[in-house]
């Protein structure tokens, strides 16, 4: 795929991701009923339940493509793969920041170790040591691998974040979503859910094409550098896209 | 993009003076000072989300602004 294909591809999924924001942000303070027992309170779910899908699903994409680099060495694959990375931790860190939030008054504490809480920060620190790995080495090749290898690995944990309210005893409360039976909430909460979910996944595609052509643009003026420097070498015509 | 400009900081002060009164209507019976504490948490978490969210946008706008001036000289 081109770059200018990414990039109009991101710019087609952002609008889309805005308008699909402003719409569940409407729904969220002005449509959606309160929760009976949490109160207000209970509207940080609309952003917790999409961060934490969207974070695992970048998590998802981050050991697919490594899992395929790995394999193939396409160094296209590495840079999808950072970049998917990057969104897994902002998705994640938005999980972790406003769960506590929520927490603290539907369970009195900002914060307990229990299974899932604790899974969910392990994998926050497993993709902290996917950048950390990847600039451990001097060696730009070792380093990529090094990381690939963090990002498949860490998926693993994914869906044991997701059973771990059904295999052990847990605080945190069991899917209301995701559930074999159907999502077992008000229909006009669903309708806001599902709103903020496309957001969100549309809002991350964007930014993460975004990121993902910043980074074959910086691979590309690397090589553009390396040639002026030894000009037997040429780079490929990947600048093109360059106005 | 002028009219963003303008358009922007009237949205975002017609959200917060709004948004407020519309919760507050719809949980009518919670205690004031409880209500007011479930407002906080909420707009601190959008907020943090948001400027996460912007942020990465931002961060990666300057870098592809960078590169392409790395590329043009």
């Amino acid at each position: 795929m081109s770059l200018r294909t990414v990039r109009w591809a991101g710019v087609v999924l952002g609008f889309l991701g805005v308008a699909l924001t402003i719409l569940f942000h409407w729904q969220v303070f002005f449509w959606v009923p309160t929760e009976a027992s949490m109160g207000i309170v209970q509207r940080i779910f609309y952003i917790h339940l999409p961060a934490a899908w969207v974070g695992f699903f970048a998590f998802g994409l981050v050991a697919l493509c490594s899992a395929v680099y790995l394999w193939l060495g396409e160094e296209k694959l590495d840079h999808a793969a950072r970049a998917a990375a990057e969104g897994g931790m902002i998705f994640t860190t938005i999980v972790l920041t406003s769960g506590p939030l929520w927490a603290r008054l539907a369970w009195g504490t900002w914060w307990t170790w229990e299974p899932r809480l604790t899974l969910t920060l392990l994998l926050w620190f497993i993709y902290l040591g996917y950048f950390l790995v990847r600039s451990s080495t001097d060696n730009l090749d070792r380093g990529r691998k090094f990381a690939a290898v963090v990002g498949v690995v860490g998926a693993l944990n994914i869906p044991l974040i997701h059973m771990s309210v059904y295999w052990f005893r847990s605080l945190h409360p069991q899917p209301v979503v995701a559930r074999v039976d159907g999502p077992q909430l008000h229909p006009d909460m669903a309708t806001t859910v599902f709103t903020a979910l496309g957001a969100w996944t549309l809002v991350f595609l964007s930014l993460f094409l975004f990121r993902y052509a910043a980074a074959r643009l910086e691979a590309y003026a690397d090589r553009v550098e390396a040639a002026r420097l030894d000009p037997s070498r040429s780079p490929t015509p990947e600048g093109a896209i360059v106005p | 993009m002028s009219i963003l400009r303008v358009l922007l900081p009237v949205v975002v002060l017609a959200l917060v003076l709004v948004v407020p009164e519309v919760l507050h209507a719809q949980a009518a019976g919670a205690a004031p000072g409880r209500q007011m504490r479930h407002f906080w948490h909420v707009f601190i978490a959008y907020g943090i989300a948001w400027a996460l969210v912007f942020g990465w946008g931002v961060a990666i706008a300057r870098r592809i602004a960078r590169v392409e001036e790395r590329l043009k000289g």
